[in-house]
């Protein structure tokens, strides 16, 4: 499957911003079953200096510094990518859940050092006795990992409800638990949170989805949106991905930005502006199948 | 994995001991130490188990027996004024004596004989060379992580590892550039290091401001002990740092990032800046433009080549690390990672500052250096290997359980301390993440004498070194060290936070110390140039604007104060009580004194009222309060300042311990006159001491600016349309310190006509309206702007109107006939003055001291 991607993002700025600097992940990384086949990054006003380079975790990411006056930035990220269909594990053939945990603990590097990264709190999560409660009946001993990680997925699927309004990207996790309410991005942590509690390693991914049109309609310009959801780590299958928010093992229809030990280490855009006074947000979306006729972008 | 267990114990010790002297006959304590008893079974520094005086300790303990009880008194005395007059201050968070608080040194050194100080500087060199390496590869290649030389989950659980900052390039392969470890002696003499600081070690300064102390007031016994140099160690870490400045090497900027003076060691940031010439700024004075560090001054950006932090790393990027921090500067990291500027200690090098560390470096030093570690560290457990967890867990009674990383607030747990319902919690943690513990052998502290109220007791010790690297293989050791002692004898916490206080350490030379020092006759530091003049961040600027406004407020409301407190304790002669009566009313229309004075004034509630005025702390307009924001200005900005400037700032005091009614008039008429005085000298040090640059300039603005907006408002309250001025003119004149003038110039009697004559229009009095007025004006076209600005900035337009205006108006007119009343058009002309200064102080800060940051994400 290709896509054609584009992700725009406008700030408007009240008062004139003198020196800006950001940090952009927004193009997606290469991957076996990730090719890219174009990906350009636009920013208006043109920066005074950008660099493109690889973090920590090998995601693509971009500082730019705009040193003109400005009220409005535009940062616009165009990607064709092509994505093939990740290989259908098979969850009962996967290691009993406490021999993975055994295993990325014992004292021989290999292992641990590949998954390690990904065991521990970081800043957004902050494991505790309530995530693993919440975990523990999708664990019973003895069961297969991903069985376990399966069933867990769903269970959150179903006992969370999809509510843009009830978080923040500051909400605390704990909230998360409590109010069975948020996001894509608040269920990937929490799921984290669930595995890393339980001595599992996950990390967050950060990508897009695929959606559909309305039954009968056209599907309408910037109408999708950034998608977040999370990987296990599994000795034997490596990294398997899975998605609370959908209860889906993601394949063709996700494309894989970055990952890493939660948002913050994948955040599509931080930034900070020299200057005074507030400023609004637009973002706008597109993943379009390549098959489909092409339309003019309009924010 | 052949990370190894720890086997080392104070008791056991498989270290190579560095060994104290061997005990000795014939060293009796003399008179001074008359009951001084360290506890038994420790270790004294001063004397051996059967009580006699360790040799290297033997010429320092009679020549101090020579000077007596009285004469050490006063020269502990002496200690203390200087400590005061050169402000040096440690802050306390949550500090009942709040900011500033006193360094506390004791007057007895902590002596060090040679061949012992030898095998520890080898030691600690060795020490932070291995760390060094050790940070090296982790923010690098990690072959200790895949080789199994340290646990993985030592840098991956550890919060101080900082992704954003692998893999970043490091001039001369130098992370920690400055290293400090702190010591403690066992029972047996054998030295232990029982943590590592490699973030940004505070107290090198307060070392070197003990050593400047201690060897004025004890000067022949520091001769004579042949006590080694610290200065020579700060040059090498001044050397060092200007060796790594990646574009400049000529004529590098090295500059040193402070968190601001609400941190507890400020004091030091300032004096090390001065001392090593470094200047001092805050994130807020830093800017990145492409990829590269400037500094923000009012000529412009100035590159900056090498930062020397005092910030903790993870606050030094609000883009890349922590986003909430207001302490960083944005881009930093991009900065470093394109190779534009060196930042010291590397960002991310607090992730060795974590006691999981301490069991793994006797293997790491083996394998990375091919030595073994000459320094032991205290026993430690890492609770992340399950046999290290299973020991601490069975033997926590013994043990202090301790975060594995530095975290900030997290307190060491005594294991034999806790209750059940304590002890289960922390076993439960214990178990939950183990990675995040250790366990560790209780330190035994070694004592040595204080000097208390006239008698000398021991005190346990803790001894904190420093070393610098000169190169990424040779570090250097400052000869020396900061020695902190517990605030009392049984108390074994030691730590600055905790109140404890300080000690000079005297490491002894065998041979004599070439005696060439650094330091002045006043022992201020030679070696700084200062910031120069061009360098003026806009921060500062700021400052220097609000103090000059301050400083200025402060003796208008000082001399207004005066002239009432004369009158009323029956100084100011027969007139007195009818002139306070419209005084009082004059501050009922300044809003400083309640309504109820405009009518007859009961004498007694109006002493009462001013005393509130002068001293009352929670009076935002009170004498105290303003003095209170000189002061907190003023520290900001002292590094501005000469040190006689500075010693007149420090010394503004306004007692506030007795209750403000009780004090006497006279008492305080005298307070007043001595502050008034004492701020003539530091005007007087002002105009005929500092430099003309921007930062004069700026000072001068400020107190330009707030002494017209004081006038125009005395004068509008003093007369108001249609009343006769009356018996105001000569106390207005006392006030505005111009009655000798006028009574020389004016041979009638006092006429408003007159007065405003001499205080509104005439150029030529320095306490005028115009004089302020024409100053503004030469502020004004002196400032630097932006290169085009046809007719002038927007405040040379503003003060130039304002001057047309004075000049236009009859202010001789509009004092009335004589002894009449004013006209109305005093009031419109004096209230438009008001507005308009008003708007052109808004206007100066707007266009040279806005720097305000906000972040999106």
């Amino acid at each position: 499957m290709i896509y054609d991607l584009a992700h725009t993002t406008i700030y408007d700025y009240s008062d004139v911003v003198s020196l800006s600097h950001h940090v952009i992940r927004l193009q997606p990384r290469e991957l076996p079953r990730q090719r890219r086949l174009q990906t350009a990054l636009e920013i208006d006003p043109a920066p005074g200096s950008a660099r493109a380079q690889r973090d920590y975790y090998g995601n693509e990411m971009s500082f730019i510094t705009v040193e003109v006056a400005h009220k409005r930035l535009q940062v616009t990220a165009t990607s064709r990518i092509e994505v093939l269909p990740a290989p259908v594990p098979e969850p009962d053939r996967s290691p009993a859940w406490e021999t993975v945990r055994e295993q990325l603990r014992e004292e021989e590097p290999g292992t641990a050092l590949a998954a390690g990264e990904f065991l521990y709190d970081s800043p957004h999560i902050t494991v505790g006795p309530a995530f693993e409660q919440y975990a523990r009946p999708s664990f019973p001993a003895g069961r297969p990992l991903l069985a376990g990680v399966l069933d867990l997925t769903a269970r959150i699927h179903r006992e969370f409800k999809f509510d843009p309004k009830a978080t923040t990207v500051a909400t605390p996790l704990a909230d998360v638990l409590k109010h069975r309410r948020g996001v894509c991005q608040d269920f990937a942590h929490l799921e984290i949170a669930c595995l890393r509690s339980l001595g599992l390693a996950a990390r967050y991914v950060s990508g897009y989805l695929e959606t559909d049109p309305p039954p009968g309609k056209p599907r309408l310009a910037g109408a999708d949106a950034s998608h977040a959801w999370l990987a296990v780590y599994c000795p034997v299958h490596g990294w398997v991905d899975v998605d609370p928010t959908n209860n889906l093992l993601p394949s063709q229809r996700h494309v894989t930005v970055g990952w890493g030990r939660d948002y913050g280490d994948v955040c599509p855009i931080r930034g900070v502006i020299l200057g005074s006074g507030a400023h609004v947000l637009k973002v706008a979306v597109d993943v379009i199948p390549s098959h489909e006729p092409r339309f003019p972008f309009a924010a | 994995m052949n990370a190894p267990t720890p086997t080392q114990s104070q008791s056991q010790s498989t270290g190579r001991p560095v060994a104290p002297a061997p005990p000795d006959e014939g060293g009796a304590l003399p008179g001074i130490f008359t009951g001084y008893a360290p506890r038994p079974g420790g270790y004294d520094e001063l004397t051996d188990q059967r009580g006699g005086v360790r040799p290297h300790w033997r010429s320092l303990v009679s020549s101090l027996d020579r000077l007596g009880h009285e004469e050490l008194t006063l020269r502990w005395d002496n200690a203390r004024r200087i400590i005061r007059e050169h402000g040096v201050t440690y802050n306390i968070y949550g500090d009942p004596q709040g900011m500033d608080r006193p360094w506390e040194l004791d007057m007895l050194p902590l002596a060090i004989q040679p061949a012992e100080w030898h095998a520890i500087e080898a030691g600690l060199a060795q020490r932070a060379r291995l760390l060094n390496l050790v940070l090296a590869d982790v923010y690098g290649p990690q072959r200790l992580l895949r080789e199994g030389h340290l646990p993985p989950a030592l840098v991956q659980a550890n919060p101080g590892f900082l992704r954003p900052c692998h893999g970043l390039p490091m001039r001369g392969n130098i992370h920690l550039h400055f290293h400090a470890a702190d010591l403690a002696r066992a029972a047996t003499g054998q030295w232990w290091v029982i943590a590592d600081r490699t973030q940004a070690p505070s107290g090198a300064g307060y070392a070197l401001e003990n050593r400047i102390v201690l060897s004025r007031i004890l000067p022949e016994e520091f001769r004579d002990c042949q006590v080694e140099r610290l200065a020579s160690f700060f040059r090498t870490i001044r050397a060092t740092l200007r060796s790594l400045a990646p574009l400049n090497p000529d004529n590098p900027s090295v500059v040193l990032l402070t968190p601001g003076p609400y941190n507890e060691t400020y004091f030091e940031h300032d004096y090390l800046a001065r001392y090593l010439g470094f200047t001092l700024v805050e994130g807020g004075d830093l800017t990145v433009r492409d990829e590269k560090v400037f500094i923000k001054t009012l000529e412009g950006l100035r590159p900056v080549d090498v930062i020397l932090r005092r910030v903790d790393d993870n606050f030094c990027d609000p883009l890349e690390l922590r986003g909430d921090s207001f302490l960083g500067v944005a881009g930093l990291v991009q900065a470093v990672r394109a190779g534009n500027v060196t930042v010291a200690n590397a960002l991310g090098s607090g992730l060795i500052e974590g006691a999981a560390f301490l069991p793994f470096l006797p293997g790491l030093c083996r394998h990375l250096l091919d030595e073994d570690l000459k320094l032991p560290s205290v026993a430690t457990w890492w609770c992340g290997q399950p046999k290290e967890r299973a020991y601490v867990l069975e033997h926590l009674d013994e043990l202090v359980i301790k975060p594995a990383f530095r975290s900030g607030s997290q307190q060491p747990l005594f294991g034999a301390r806790l209750n059940a319902a304590q002890r289960a919690k922390l076993v439960a943690s214990i178990r939950e993440q183990p990675e995040n513990y250790v366990g560790q052998e209780r330190v035994a502290l070694s004592t040595a004498p204080v000097w208390g109220h006239h008698h000398a007791e021991p005190r346990p010790l803790v001894l904190r070194t420093y070393a610098t690297a000169a190169t990424a293989d040779s570090f250097s050791v400052m000869p020396g060290g900061l020695t902190r002692i517990s605030p009392s004898a049984e108390d074994p916490v030691v730590s600055m936070q905790s109140g404890g206080g300080s000690k000079d350490t005297w490491v002894l030379s065998e041979g004599p110390v070439s005696p060439v020092s650094l330091l002045s006759s006043r022992g201020q530091p030679l070696m700084s140039a200062g910031p120069s003049a061009a360098e003026l961040p806009s921060r500062v600027a700021d400052n220097l604007f609000w103090l000059g406004r301050y400083v200025e407020r402060l003796e208008g409301t000082l001399r207004t104060l005066r002239c009432i407190v004369l009158r009323l304790s029956g100084e100011a002669g027969a007139d007195g009580s009818a002139e306070l009566t419209a005084l009082a009313q004059t501050l009922v229309r300044r809003q400083l004194l309640p309504e109820r004075f405009l009518g007859r004034v009961p004498l007694k509630d109006l002493e009462h009222e001013i005393l509130f005025l002068i001293y009352k702390p929670e009076r935002l307009d009170s004498a105290r309060q303003i003095l209170a924001s000189v002061r907190g200005i003023a520290s900001i900005v002292r590094d501005r300042f000469s040190f006689d400037t500075w010693s007149i700032l420090n010394k503004l005091n306004i007692d506030g311990r007795a209750r403000p009614r009780r004090i006497p008039l006279a008492e305080a008429l005298a307070m007043l006159n001595t502050i008034i005085l004492d701020l003539s000298a530091f005007s007087g040090l002002e105009m005929e001491n500092m430099t003309r640059g921007l930062g004069w300039r700026f000072l001068d603005l400020g107190r330009r600016l707030e002494r017209s907006m004081q006038l125009a408002r005395l004068l509008r309250c003093a007369f108001p349309p249609g009343v006769r001025p009356g018996l105001l003119l000569e106390p207005l004149l006392e006030i505005c310190d111009s009655l000798m003038t006028y009574r020389r110039r004016y041979f009638s009697g006092v006429q408003l006509g007159s007065v405003l004559e001499l205080l509104v229009c005439d150029p030529g009095n320095p306490r005028g309206f115009a004089f302020q007025i024409e100053a503004l004006a030469a502020h004004a076209e002196n400032l630097p702007r932006e290169a085009a600005t046809p007719g002038g900035t927007a405040e040379e337009r503003r003060v130039a109107g304002l001057l047309l205006r004075l000049r236009a108006a009859d202010v001789k007119g509009l004092g009335g006939p004589p002894d009449g009343a004013p006209d109305e058009g005093l009031a419109t002309l004096l209230d438009d003055f008001q507005v308009e200064l008003g708007l052109l102080s808004n206007q100066f800060s707007h266009h040279y001291f806005s720097h305000t940051v906000y972040r999106v994400s």
